[in-house]
């Protein structure tokens, strides 16, 4: 109860939506405990940095959209709020406890809100502990402000700090400047979001988990959740592995972009993503860390939404059995929020952004879950208890969505009201999942709305909505559609991040160039944006390290290959993306149709067309079959790598703002390198091209995730299937160490390899020449696993080579080589090389056990070979010192006796 | 075989659980060793094996009553042990036998007392012997030997039990020579090392107070190392050691003994008695010692040859082969006092056509040259003092005790 209390207070202090926020902190510190543990330090990582992209585009006027997000149980006062009250909030922070109280009480007419507060706040103390010792170091302050009323909002802050500094520096200037994200009155508010978003997320987490104990059993219910309950739950895994990368990329890409599409987007989807986040959020919070994440966020959002929408009971009551039911309240908060938030909503989105940066997939749930909710909202209003069944089902769904934006946009769908709105929002939701999933989850969001009440219009202006429709004319095919679309969501979120979505002249605004079918150029048109979006379209990991990569990669066949590889270590996770997906994919086509009636047809066709494709190639992908993954290297997938590469390349920076985070994204990436390091082994791996490398890679991949706790085991893997057959039909090859899976069509198979060890043995040139030409055999050999008397002739050529200029590593090699081969049963000159060996051993001498054991394992017969016995009676002239002996050896040495003889003396005799 | 009634069986296996708990609870250690020495193939055993395969259900046995039960982790698989030991099944026999042994670990550490000390060496003997009749079982279905690799580990699980302080550190060392044994055949000889440390650098307990068996035996393993290393001083001091407290009834262990020990003393100089290597059936030697007497070059050649494999797998050979050095020096020695014979006066100056003469008569065919080179090498290795005259051919020796005895002390030293 204290928490709530706290709780409470703080919120109140900011505001009705502050109140909300304050929740969704809240719930957020359920949640980031339940992150803590998906993702522990990452996540928490993820989280700040979240919370610095909200700031950032909170820092004008998303301070109150984080706000209204987070207060959105406090709908209520919300409209005010998200007008007046964001920026008051700024301010009001400052103003502390009083304010806070005031809206307290103006939060508590929301009774509504309050009861579900009250359990909202009931979980949260559980959260809170919990919380606390997730987030301990960055947050261990936001506790402590949440459980003291006033203070709350400084923690809160500090939190936003902690984690999104680096963004919030650039923005500091503008949000941050006015107090301490720590201190700070304004602070809390665009802190506030980010950690109520954040915050609430982790809540949600902990909500599912512990007051959701009711609530997953609804979601159960209606999920049947099997999809959200496993996914969810694999996703929370994933995402833990994940979690690092997902702070990675998400800070890096997310954090400037995401803001400022935050803003743009969090207007048109806040409140759908808020709705839908909250149901996704609890579906998360069910599913896990991950889901929960996103899904706070977006509960969050469409609290604060549903509070601008029915600022007062509706919001406030939604919230109640939102947090405590979920889709009920959910329900209540989308009726409101829907139309009314549509701007705080895209807040939320940001803020949301940030998360779906964290956790794409999240993110993306949110806006869906946000549409729907404002959906629904709008439609379930009215009858809102049966809403909450289907808002629970559609938190089910959500829930399923959470893990991938997309399947979050997915959950949206099978919410009944929101159907329609979640296929839309899904359909948003997938785009913004792709990379600039957030922003066309607002879009298509946004027309949803429009569609469900024409929210869209409100949402977005009408020259934005041009603007679009300008961009769309110029597309040639539906992949550049697809691809303006992606872009345009990352422009639009940029915009709603930065909060200049409304202010900006779309008219006057130049159309980025057309994508190419590429990407490349896509990305380059939208590259700041697209940035940002590629980053929340980490939602997925896989999907984050992939744009990152793909950064590196340009090669379509390598980002393919990265992309397998991906899906193979996702392998797991992307089964539960393609569960959400599928039901994406249906939820998609509704969205089409919806989409046609909506504004942006187009657009939203586009992307759900888009969205079906991801569908059915990361079913593909999921099926992790070799086959699969070849192709599953979708071109979305492609685009979004190419996108992400070119976006981050490419610096599009309409403002100084974005520019700043920019700067900060690139720090970002700098930071994620490690990781990229990683991805680009894989990479590397698979610079080969062709199926058989696709299918190498993956095997590879799975060897590797397995060990993440795949369900394939290695020894699955038929690496007979895998082995190269080399096609290459040149004599001459430079041997060159093989960073990736061998190209077939640069491995020489065995016929041409015999030619080559004959042209080698033959030829005149000096010993570096063939040292390398033996190498680059020995390698194809390797390669092609070939273990035969030719494998055997290669090792005792250029053990001979390495003997005559007397390269005793090279020649170690392929002595230790030999000695399996031999032991192989394979023929050859066994016993030269057995002399060799004995040569050697009393080169090394000073080793008797060494000595006697190789002297005790010559057979009779090999004693009886020429060789073997000039090497014993080698050794047995240099044991007894006999000099005169050892050098008339050395003049009647068999083979290339006298050379390893010639070593013996420089090491061995001379010191007698 | 005559199999036992159904009452015969329940009545054995009864009687065996009976034992087994009277003997830990009455702490009886010598009652307990005997319930776990398979190897020694008493008559109880045997029976019980029959019994436990005849009546199949032993475990409800076991369970029956909370006396056994308490012990059923040891019990279960020492009769399963048993029953596939008595099958033949000796690497079924060999992984149940290493369960009990792990089980009976767990239980031995709650023991304050050390009193379990000789059940506990009954099983690492076991399990060395069981681990190494698996083995032979294995590499003869021509699958790769690994148990008694595995007895090696868990040995030295067991002397990580008995290593620390208390009265248990008594039984480290019969634990280490039981890892001996193994890492000696497995010829993982380096693994010794850290044991060895182990045991010589502990301060707290004196090796004196360790039982003699496993001094002897300790002394016997760490001198062959110093063999390997031609460290022959330090393996004369343990070899010796280990004779002088062998059990001197023991001709088996005395014998092993010296056939280290023979070879580390003619590598300082000390030569036995024929009678000595007759006793002992070492006559291998016999031809060695001859040669080293005489300066018979031939002879020890012969010799090495003929037990090339004898001396190789023992490990001896490279340091019989370095009594060629003793055995010119002898030879040279030899023709000195012909030399001094027939002219005193001209005695110190040995012409190498001399020496190659005399080799040639040993069938040694060596040249000017070569001798030259051995002439030098004795002369470094002081085992003869005086000059050489390169260009008269002719070996300067020093009047004064021209031919230094080794003393027991190491050639080169």
């Amino acid at each position: 109860m204290m928490n709530q209390a706290t709780n409470t207070q703080t919120l109140a202090s900011v505001d009705p939506n502050a109140v909300e926020n304050r929740y969704v902190v809240n719930a957020n510190q359920g949640q980031t405990s339940l992150y803590v543990p998906s993702t522990t330090g990452s996540e928490a990582a993820s989280w700040n940095m979240y919370r610095v992209e909200n700031h950032p585009a909170e820092s004008g006027s998303f301070s109150n959209s984080t706000y209204h997000h987070v207060q959105h149980s406090e709908p209520s006062s919300r409209t005010v709020q998200d007008g007046s009250n964001a920026t008051s909030l700024a301010t009001s922070s400052s103003l502390g406890a009083a304010n806070t109280q005031p809206d307290y009480g103006g939060y508590t007419s929301y009774s509504n809100s309050a009861g579900t507060y009250s359990h909202g706040s009931a979980g949260y103390q559980g959260y809170y502990s919990g919380y606390q010792q997730q987030p301990n170091p960055s947050y261990s302050q936001p506790v402590g402000a949440y459980q003291n009323t006033g203070a709350p909002y400084q923690p809160i802050s500090s939190f936003q700090n902690t984690g999104s500094y680096a963004g919030p520096t650039s923005y500091s200037s503008t949000y941050y400047n006015p107090g301490d994200y720590q201190t700070a009155g304004g602070y809390p508010s665009s802190s506030y979001t980010h950690q109520t978003t954040t915050w609430n997320g982790s809540n949600y987490a902990n909500y599912t988990t512990q007051q959701y104990s009711n609530y997953t059993q609804d979601s159960s219910g209606a999920y049947a959740a099997g999809n959200a309950g496993a996914n969810s739950l694999h996703y929370q895994q994933h995402y833990k592995q994940w979690a690092d990368y997902y702070n990675q990329t998400e800070v890096s890409c997310a954090p400037g972009t995401e803001n400022l599409s935050v803003v743009s987007t969090s207007t048109q989807l806040p409140q759908v993503s808020q709705v839908p986040g909250v149901s996704g959020g609890y579906p998360t919070s069910n599913s896990q860390a991950p889901t929960t994440f996103a899904p706070p966020w977006r509960p969050e959002s469409s609290s604060s939404q549903t509070p601008l929408l029915q600022p007062g009971a509706t919001v406030t009551g939604a919230y109640d059995s939102y947090r405590t039911h979920g889709a009920p309240s959910f329900q209540n908060q989308h009726p409101s929020p829907v139309q009314p938030h549509f701007v705080k909503p895209l807040e939320s989105k940001s803020s949301y952004g940030n998360f779906q940066e964290q956790q794409k997939t999240a993110c993306p749930q949110l806006p869906n879950l946000q549409y729907p909710v404002a959906q629904q909202a709008p439609q379930n209003y009215q009858p809102p208890t049966q809403t909450v069944q289907s808002l629970e089902t559609q938190r089910v769904s959500k829930l399923q969505i959470q893990t991938n934006p997309r399947i979050a946009s997915n959950l949206p769908l099978g919410l009944p009201k929101l159907d329609k709105e979640g296929p839309n929002n899904n359909a948003i939701a997938k785009p913004a999942y792709i990379s600039v999933s957030l922003p066309k989850s607002s879009e298509k969001v946004l027309s949803n709305d429009a569609a469900d009440t024409v929210l869209k219009a409100g949402v977005f202006p009408k020259s934005l909505k041009s603007y679009v429709q300008r961009a769309l004319a110029l597309c040639k095919d539906e992949k550049q559609s697809a691809a303006c679309q992606e872009i345009m969501k990352e422009i639009i979120t940029k915009a709603t991040s930065d909060g200049t979505i409304h202010t900006r002249d779309w008219d006057a605004e130049p159309l980025f160039p057309i994508p190419n079918t590429d990407m490349t150029d896509k990305n380059n048109s939208q590259n700041p944006t697209p940035v940002s979006l590629f980053s929340k379209y980490k939602k997925s990991p896989t999907r984050r390290t992939k744009s990152r990569w793909e950064p590196l990669e340009e090669k379509s066949v390598d980002k393919l290959g990265s992309l397998n590889n991906y899906a193979a270590k996702y392998s797991s996770r992307v089964p539960l993306d393609e569960k959400d997906r599928k039901p994406i994919g249906a939820s998609s086509e509704g969205k089409t149709d919806v989409m046609k009636k909506i504004r942006f047809p187009q657009m939203e066709q586009k992307s759900a067309s888009k969205t079906i494709q991801r569908q059915a190639k990361r079913q593909r992908l999921a099926d992790a079959s070799a086959a699969d993954n070849g192709d599953a290297s979708s071109d979305s997938d492609k685009e979004q790598n190419l996108t992400a590469y070119y976006s981050g390349a490419i610096a599009l920076a309409n403002t100084p703002e974005e520019r700043k985070r920019r700067e900060n994204r690139s720090k970002r990436f700098e930071k994620v390198q490690g990781n990229r390091a990683e991805s680009n082994h894989f990479k590397a791996k698979n610079a080969g091209t062709g199926n058989l490398y696709a299918r190498r890679t993956t095997a590879l991949v799975l060897s590797k995730s397995f060990e993440d706790g795949g369900n394939r085991a290695v020894e699955d893997i038929d690496w007979d299937a895998l082995t190269v057959r080399g096609t290459c039909q040149e004599i001459e090859k430079r041997y060159l160490r093989l960073t990736s899976a061998p190209d077939p069509s640069t491995v020489r198979p065995e016929e041409v390899l015999e030619k080559a060890l004959l042209m080698v043995q033959n030829s005149q040139k000096n010993y570096l020449y063939k040292c390398d030409q033996l190498k680059s055999i020995r390698q194809d050999l390797t390669v092609q696993r070939i273990r035969n008397h030719l494998t055997v002739k290669v090792y005792e050529a250029h053990a001979r080579f390495a003997l005559e200029v007397g390269d005793l590593p090279e020649y170690n090699q392929c002595q230790s080589q030999l000695k399996i081969l031999y032991a192989e049963g394979i023929k050859g000159c066994h016993m030269e090389f057995a002399a060799y060996n004995l040569l050697c051993v009393i080169m090394h001498s000073n080793n008797n056990r060494d000595l006697l054991s190789s002297m005790s394992r010559l057979s009779a017969e090999a004693k009886k070979d020429q060789a073997v016995q000039h090497a014993l009676a080698v050794r047995a002239a240099v044991t007894s010192g006999n000099y005169v002996l050892f050098f008339r050896l050395y003049k009647t040495a068999p083979n290339l006796n006298s050379c390893l003889m010639g070593k013996v003396y420089s090491t061995g005799l001379s010191q007698c | 075989m005559a199999y036992p009634s159904m009452g015969e069986a329940h009545r054995r296996i009864t009687d065996y659980l009976n034992k087994f708990c009277d003997a830990v609870s009455y702490q009886d250690v010598a009652s307990l060793a005997q319930l776990f020495s398979f190897s020694s193939n008493s008559p109880s055993l045997l029976s019980l094996a029959d019994a436990l395969n005849f009546f199949q259900d032993a475990n409800r046995l076991i369970k029956q009553s909370d006396k056994f039960s308490q012990f059923g982790e040891i019990l279960a698989p020492l009769f399963r042990s048993l029953q596939s030991y008595r099958l033949g099944n000796l690497v079924e026999a060999y992984h149940a036998f290493e369960k009990f042994a792990n089980a009976f670990i767990q239980e031995f550490r709650n023991w304050e007392s050390a009193w379990a000390l000789e059940a506990l060496y009954a099983i690492a003997y076991e399990i060395r012997v069981l681990a190494e009749r698996a083995d032979r079982e294995l590499s003869s279905n021509g699958k790769s030997p690994e148990k008694l690799k595995g007895a090696g580990s868990f040995l030295m699980k067991v002397f990580g039990v008995l290593a620390g302080k208390g009265p248990k550190r008594v039984g480290a060392l019969y634990v280490t020579c039981q890892l001996f044994k193994i890492y000696f055949k497995l010829g993982t000889v380096h693994l010794c090392r850290s044991v060895i440390r182990s045991i010589e650098t502990a301060r707290i307990f004196d090796f004196e107070e360790f039982p003699r068996r496993d001094k002897v035996t300790y002394m016997y393993y760490t001198g062959r190392l110093e063999v390997f290393n031609e460290n022959f001083p330090a393996a004369d001091h343990k070899l010796s050691y280990a004779l002088t407290h062998c059990n001197p009834l023991r001709e088996a262990n005395i014998r092993m003994i010296l056939k280290y020990l023979i070879p580390v003393k003619l590598s300082l100089g000390i030569l036995p008695k024929t009678c000595l290597l007759e006793k002992y059936n070492l006559l291998e030697y016999n031809d060695v010692v001859k040669a080293l007497k005489r300066g018979d070059l031939r002879l020890l050649r012969h010799a090495l040859q003929e037990h090339e494999d004898q001396f190789l797998r023992s490990g001896v050979y490279l340091v019989l082969e370095k009594l060629e050095l003793q055995v010119y020096q002898r030879l040279v020695k030899k023709i000195y006092f012909i030399q001094k014979q027939k002219d005193p006066s001209k005695a110190h100056q040995l012409k190498l056509e001399v020496i190659v003469k005399a080799l040639k008569w040993l069938e040694m065919d060596m040249d000017l040259d070569e001798v030259e080179c051995i002439m030098t090498i004795l002369i470094y290795k002081n085992l003869v003092k005086g000059y050489f005259a390169h260009k008269s051919k002719v070996v300067v020796l020093s009047k004064q005790d021209p031919f230094p005895k080794l003393n027991g002390k190491p050639v080169n030293s």
